[in-house]
C-alpha cells in the first residue's frame, strides 16, 4: 500500500512536471494568435562582458559563458584578431564610441530595450543610442540589392509554433560581439530563436556563422527578463552626444547675467 | 556601400537641390520641381471628429511616411529663404519674401521668436558663424548626428509613424521618440533629453503631446534659433481626415530664452506606395522583397554615421585633449 501510494504520488509530479510548460504556454500573451514579445526587456546575464567562460577580471565579473561548447570556433588568423581586440578592449570596443551595438549585441547588452509588435512586424527601440531595428515577418525576404550594410542587418522573421525565428543578413563591420573583442565581418549571418519561458520571461538564442572570421556555425543563449517595475520606460541615451553636449544650446560665457 | 544616413551627403544635395529650385522658379508659381520645397502655403486642417480608420485599440490610424511640405532646416523663419550670409549666393533667392512659404513662426504676427535680447545676441553670433565655424558651439549639433530634437525632427527627411496601444512611435532619420499614452507623470525634472519626455492623448483628429525634460540642445535650423532646458512645449497633431496631410502646431513656453510664448506650425503631406520609393529626401523607401505580394515598402536601418565630420566639411574644432 505504501508503495503504491509512493507511485501515485511520482505520477503525480511527473504529471505536474510535464503539464507545466503547457500551462505556461497558454498564459503567455497572444497577438493575432502569436505571441506578443510587446514590453521592456534585460538580460541579467554577463554575456556583454565576455561571451566565452572566463575568471572575474578588473573590468568583468566572472562567468560560465553563454557559447554552445564553451568556445567561439575562430579561424586560426582571425583567433589572432580576436586576442588582438580583447588586448585593446580598452580603447576599440565601438560600444565606448557609443556606436550602435548590433545583432545579437544589441540585445544582450546590459541596458533595457523595448520591443513594439504589430502583425506585420517587430520594432526593436535600444535605450542605447535609442537605435531601432524591425524584424519583418510580413513575408518579406531580404533585399534583392546586395550591397546594403547595416549595423543592426536586416531582418526576417517568421513563425514556427510560438517561436520566432528571425534570419539577418546585410551587415557592416563596425560592430563586436561583447567588451573582450569577440568580433564578426560584414558576411555575418545570425539565425534568432525567441520564445517565451514564461509571460516574464524569453528565451533568446542567436546562431552565428561567418565563413571569413569563424569555422562553423555556433550558438549563444541568454535569458531576457521583462521589466516590471510601475512606469518604467526608457530613457534615451544618446551617449554619442557627450563629448561636444556641453557646447549647447550656448557656452557658458552668453549665459544670462554673466 | 552603406544605407546609412550620411549627414554630409545630405546636406551637399538639399543645396544642390534648393539652388536648382530658385534658379528654374519664376514669381508668383508653385515652388514646384525641386525634390525638397513642394509647397509654398500652409493648409487649414480644423480641429475635429476624426472620422476616418481606427486602429483596433480606438486610436485615429495615422501609421506610415509623413514628410514636412515646404523645406528643410537652413532657415527657421524663412523657410525657402537659404541660410543668410551662404558663401555660395545661388544658394539665396532674389524673389520678394512675400512670394515664399511663410515662417514657421505662425504666432506673433511677424513670424519671429519672440527672443529675450540676449538671446537674440546669440541667435545672431551663431549664424554669423554658421559658415565658417571657429568654434566648437558654431558647429550644428545635427552635423555631428546629434538628434534633430523638437521641433527640427519635423523639418529634417521624412520619417515614420508607427502606432501601438498606449503608444505613438515616431522614426526620424536622426532620432527616435516614444510618446507615451498611457497617462504616467513625466520623468524627473532634472533628467533632460535631446527628444524630451512625451506624454500624449487624443482629441478627436489632434494627437495632443506635452513635451518636457528637453535638453534644449538641438537648434531648430541653421539659422541658430533655440531654447532652454527650461522649455514647455504642447504640440497639437492636426490630422485631416482625408489620411493624406496634417498640421504640426505647437506652442512653445520658455522664460528663460523668450518675452512670451509663441507658436510654430509645420504642414506635412503622406507619402505611399503611390510614390516613387525613393525621391532621395521625403522618402527614402526601398521596394520590399515581397514575391508575389502587392508592391510593398519598407525604409532601411535609420543610423546617423555618428561624429562624421562638422558641416559642410569647413570647421577646424580644437583637438580634444
Amino acid at each position: 500500500m505504501k508503495l503504491l501510494n509512493k507511485t501515485f504520488l511520482v505520477a503525480g509530479v511527473l504529471i505536474a512536471t510535464i503539464g507545466a510548460p503547457t500551462q505556461a504556454a497558454e498564459k503567455i500573451p497572444r497577438l493575432n494568435g502569436k505571441p506578443d514579445f510587446s514590453g521592456i526587456w534585460q538580460t541579467t546575464s554577463a554575456a556583454d562582458y565576455d561571451l566565452e567562460p572566463h575568471s572575474g577580471r578588473k573590468d568583468a565579473p566572472p562567468s560560465a559563458g553563454v557559447v554552445e561548447g564553451n568556445v567561439i570556433p575562430y579561424l586560426p588568423e582571425a583567433l589572432e584578431q580576436k586576442q588582438k581586440n580583447f588586448a585593446a578592449r580598452e580603447t576599440d570596443d565601438p560600444r565606448l564610441k557609443c556606436w550602435t551595438l548590433g545583432t545579437p549585441r544589441g540585445i544582450y547588452y546590459p541596458e533595457p530595450f523595448q520591443i513594439f509588435q504589430r502583425p506585420r512586424d517587430i520594432t526593436v527601440v535600444f535605450e542605447f543610442g535609442h537605435s531601432v531595428r524591425t524584424i519583418h515577418t510580413n513575408g518579406t525576404e531580404h533585399p534583392l540589392v546586395k550591397d546594403n550594410e547595416f549595423f543592426l542587418g536586416d531582418s526576417r522573421g517568421h513563425w514556427e509554433g510560438d517561436t520566432l525565428v528571425v534570419d539577418v543578413t546585410d551587415f557592416n563591420e563596425e560592430t563586436w560581439l561583447d567588451r573582450a573583442g569577440n568580433y564578426h565581418s560584414g558576411q555575418l549571418h545570425v539565425v534568432e530563436r525567441w520564445k517565451y519561458l514564461d509571460a516574464n520571461t524569453i528565451e533568446y538564442q542567436a546562431t552565428l556563422e561567418d565563413p571569413t572570421v569563424f569555422s562553423r556555425p555556433w550558438t549563444l543563449t541568454v535569458p531576457l527578463y521583462r521589466h516590471r517595475e510601475k512606469n518604467f520606460q526608457l530613457i534615451e541615451n544618446y551617449c554619442f552626444t557627450l563629448d561636444y553636449d556641453q557646447y549647447y544650446p550656448y557656452p557658458e560665457r552668453i549665459k544670462p547675467g554673466k | 556601400m552603406t544605407r546609412s544616413i550620411y549627414l554630409n551627403v545630405a546636406i551637399v544635395i538639399a543645396s544642390v537641390t534648393l539652388s536648382s529650385v530658385h534658379a528654374q522658379t519664376a514669381p508668383g508659381q508653385p515652388v514646384g520641381g525641386g525634390r525638397i520645397q513642394l509647397e509654398k502655403t500652409v493648409p487649414v486642417i480644423a480641429e475635429g471628429k476624426w472620422t476616418g480608420k481606427r486602429l483596433s485599440d480606438g486610436q485615429p490610424d495615422v501609421e506610415g511616411h509623413w514628410s514636412n511640405t515646404i523645406a528643410n532646416h537652413n532657415n527657421w523663419t524663412d523657410p525657402q529663404g537659404g541660410v543668410p550670409g551662404d558663401p555660395d549666393p545661388r544658394t539665396i533667392p532674389k524673389t520678394p519674401r512675400e512670394t515664399r512659404a511663410p515662417s514657421r513662426v505662425s504666432d506673433p504676427a511677424d513670424g519671429q521668436v519672440p527672443f529675450q535680447p540676449w538671446a537674440r545676441a546669440w541667435q545672431q553670433e551663431f549664424l554669423a558663424n554658421f559658415h565658417n565655424p571657429t568654434r566648437p558651439e558654431y558647429v550644428e549639433p545635427l552635423a555631428r548626428c546629434a538628434p534633430a530634437g523638437v521641433p527640427k525632427s519635423f523639418i529634417w527627411h521624412g520619417y515614420e509613424i508607427r502606432q501601438y496601444p498606449n503608444y505613438v512611435l515616431f522614426l526620424f532619420g536622426s532620432g527616435t521618440r516614444i510618446i507615451h499614452l498611457d497617462g504616467k507623470l513625466h520623468l524627473p525634472a532634472n533628467i533632460k533629453l535631446w527628444n524630451a519626455d512625451s506624454r500624449g492623448h487624443w482629441e478627436g483628429n489632434t494627437l495632443v503631446v506635452d513635451v518636457t525634460n528637453n535638453n534644449g540642445k538641438a537648434l531648430f535650423g541653421r539659422t541658430g534659433e533655440f531654447a532652454s532646458e527650461n522649455v514647455h512645449i504642447t504640440e497639437r497633431f492636426i490630422f485631416d481626415n482625408n489620411g493624406e496631410r496634417y498640421n504640426y502646431v505647437a506652442k512653445f513656453d520658455d522664460p528663460t530664452v523668450y518675452t512670451r510664448t509663441w507658436t510654430a506650425t509645420i504642414p506635412a503631406k503622406r507619402w505611399s506606395e503611390k510614390n516613387p520609393p525613393d525621391n532621395g529626401w521625403h522618402y527614402e523607401a526601398a521596394v520590399a522583397n515581397a514575391p508575389g505580394q502587392p508592391l510593398l515598402h519598407e525604409h532601411y536601418e535609420r543610423i546617423c554615421v555618428e561624429n562624421n565630420g562638422p558641416f559642410g566639411q569647413t570647421a577646424v574644432t580644437p583637438a580634444k585633449k
